[in-house]
């Protein structure tokens, strides 16, 4: 069977989806980050898609973007997520009540 | 290549790395803190004077990804002002940040790189990348008090909700750019009306307008604003108020109408619905808020909401109108959070109560809030009546030249939306002369640069409001040079 940019890109749809949903779902503050993390690379992987089957370069360039400030991101919300962890014991959702009406 | 386009953004780099590298290097007592915050303040307005002056250059750089023309050069100007307010404000505010205020200037700088690059990008890339600076160096800003609860908790929340926003944009980003096959706003333009009936690139454009819905909290994208606005720092707040959302805007300007105006033309029906619902949102549910910095969160969305009222009227004069409502907005709404920050610094909490018998206790704090607020419902002649008055303006003019119904609709709900606002924001206003139970009657100690920032948010809503030719002119500049 030919792999071609349809197959890719159902695959990412596929991807993102499934992090929305992680996200919509989840209660655990980590694993709602990792869903996160799936989201972003359901868009590398259409980026990636798309720059080999359209010959330009551009999306490829994108990627990296991409992949360096997702880094910067979870290093930030990891440490958030720690720094919360510790003061409450706790990474649930449920528990983020402070702040309301 | 001409990168000498970029000084600015290359200046107030090292500026941000130069302050945070300054507390290895001094042994910093709090006096000489609030040096190198003004420090900080007077390189910034250096850079503002010589950098952003009259004749400041015009061009394109980096194959075109980053354009310095007269909107960045308008909006470069406000973030500028808008982080020497902040700075002012974060230094009157050094008590209550334990653990390195001086990485707190620093953050602020490095947000204002990611502002400034966000006013030149006219490109996808430029736009993630700089939309991320900002963003993660809010989600440290906002968290920054990390012995409080509060702080932490805002921190999550913007942390997840604006990872997903992130996450949407990119992967509008790649759909758009997979299918038109270009990342660059001024290409994107030519070939963008072959594209009007692809279900791919319409739906990069919606996910797009996800990640800068996010940043302008916009309805449905609002969710977040008021907890992050009721728990992060004061200081941070209020550049989350000013800075963040004016870079939401001037992205959302430039992919409206640089990059897809094609597509907006279609949407304006869209864009209508967009607004009216985040003005009626942001109005109702300020309403009953008792917590003041919750308050202003809520009204901020509907802030953006009139603000999207120019947006929607797709015309010069609409976006001429957004460029002067920040303009005022900002030294409103820094003004309404010097006083926040200056009442409630050693309060356990931030209730409109607190403000009870303000005008007792300080006659000039006093002062500041209630007209940052009768300027914020909108009242002559104050900014943000006269902001309020051209954005409608441009909604009827764009109605009665267009057959489209739902703009007279539209400005009936933001007058709707003004009028409630004046129950909430007189609510403030009545707590500080009218409050029965005045427990608290000592007078709050001012330093001289706390009463220095009150008064320059008081001059300048006179300014714009009174003298508003000087800005309109610039913003009618940059609206019209801009099309």
């Amino acid at each position: 069977m030919h792999v071609g940019l349809e197959q890719y890109l159902t695959v990412s749809f596929l991807l993102f989806a499934l992090g929305l949903l992680g996200v919509i779902m989840r209660r655990n503050l980590l694993v709602i980050y990792m869903s996160l993390e799936l989201m972003l690379n359901a868009a590398n992987l259409a980026l990636v898609a798309f720059s080999r089957f359209n010959n330009k370069l551009d999306g490829q360039v994108l990627v990296f973007f991409i992949i360096t400030v997702a880094a910067a991101e979870v290093s930030v919300g990891l440490a958030l997520i720690v720094a919360l962890y510790r003061r409450r014991q706790s990474a649930h959702v449920e528990d983020l009540t402070g702040l309301k009406l | 290549m001409n990168a000498s386009l970029m000084f600015l953004e290359i200046w107030v780099v090292a500026l941000g790395i130069v302050m945070m590298l300054a507390d290895f290097f001094f042994c910093v007592t709090p006096e000489r803190k609030r040096f190198l915050a003004y420090l900080g303040i007077a390189v910034l307005g250096v850079l503002f004077l010589e950098l952003l002056g009259p004749d400041a250059p015009t061009g394109t750089a980096f194959h075109g990804a980053f354009v310095e023309d007269s909107m960045a050069i308008f909006f470069k100007r406000f973030f500028i002002i808008a982080a020497i307010l902040v700075l002012f404000l974060s230094s009157e505010f050094s008590d209550s940040v334990p653990g390195g205020i001086l990485e707190f200037y620093s953050l602020i700088i490095f947000a204002l790189a990611g502002m400034l690059f966000a006013a030149s990008s006219n490109d996808f890339v430029m736009l993630f990348v700089s939309i991320e600076l900002i963003t993660v160096t809010f989600y440290v800003l906002v968290s920054y008090q990390r012995a409080r609860l509060l702080s932490l908790e805002a921190g999550v929340k913007y942390l997840i909700i604006g990872a997903l926003s992130s996450a949407f944009m990119v992967f509008g980003i790649a759909l758009i750019w997979g299918t038109a096959g270009t990342m660059n706003f001024t290409e994107l333009a030519q070939v963008a009306p072959q594209f009007l009936d692809n279900k791919i690139f319409l739906t990069g454009v919606i996910f797009l307008f996800a990640g800068l819905g996010f940043k302008i909290a916009a309805v449905p994208f609002q969710i977040w604003a008021p907890d992050v606005y009721q728990g992060a720092p004061t200081p941070a707040t209020a550049f989350l108020a000013v800075g963040s959302k004016a870079a939401g805007f001037v992205l959302l300007l430039r992919v409206l109408f640089t990059a897809i105006p094609a597509v907006t033309a279609r949407w304006a029906d869209f864009l209508i619905i967009v607004s009216a619902l985040t003005i009626l949102y942001g109005n109702l549910c300020a309403l009953p808020q008792r917590n003041l910095k919750r308050l202003l969160g809520y009204s901020s969305i509907s802030h953006a909401g009139y603000m999207l009222l120019g947006v929607a009227a797709i015309s010069a004069s609409g976006q001429s109108a957004v460029m002067y409502y920040l303009a005022g907005y900002l030294f409103t709404v820094v003004a309404a959070f010097t006083v926040i920050a200056l009442v409630m610094q050693h309060l356990d909490h931030e209730d409109v109560s607190a403000l009870a018998g303000l005008n007792q206790r300080s006659p000039l704090l006093a002062t500041t809030m209630t007209l940052s607020m009768v300027s914020l419902a909108g009242i002559p002649p104050l900014a943000g009546f006269f902001g309020k008055f051209l954005l409608l303006k441009a909604v009827i003019e764009q109605g009665l030249s267009t057959p489209n119904h739902g703009y007279y609709c539209l400005t009936f709900v933001a007058l709707a939306g003004i009028l409630i606002s004046f129950y909430y924001y007189f609510g403030v206003i009545r707590a500080i002369y009218w409050s029965k139970d005045t427990r608290d009657l000592s007078p709050i100690p001012l330093s001289g640069g706390a009463k220095f920032l009150a008064l320059l948010c008081i001059a300048g809503m006179f300014w714009i409001g009174i003298f508003p030719n000087t800005v309109l002119n610039l913003a009618n500049a940059a609206a019209f040079g801009f099309k």
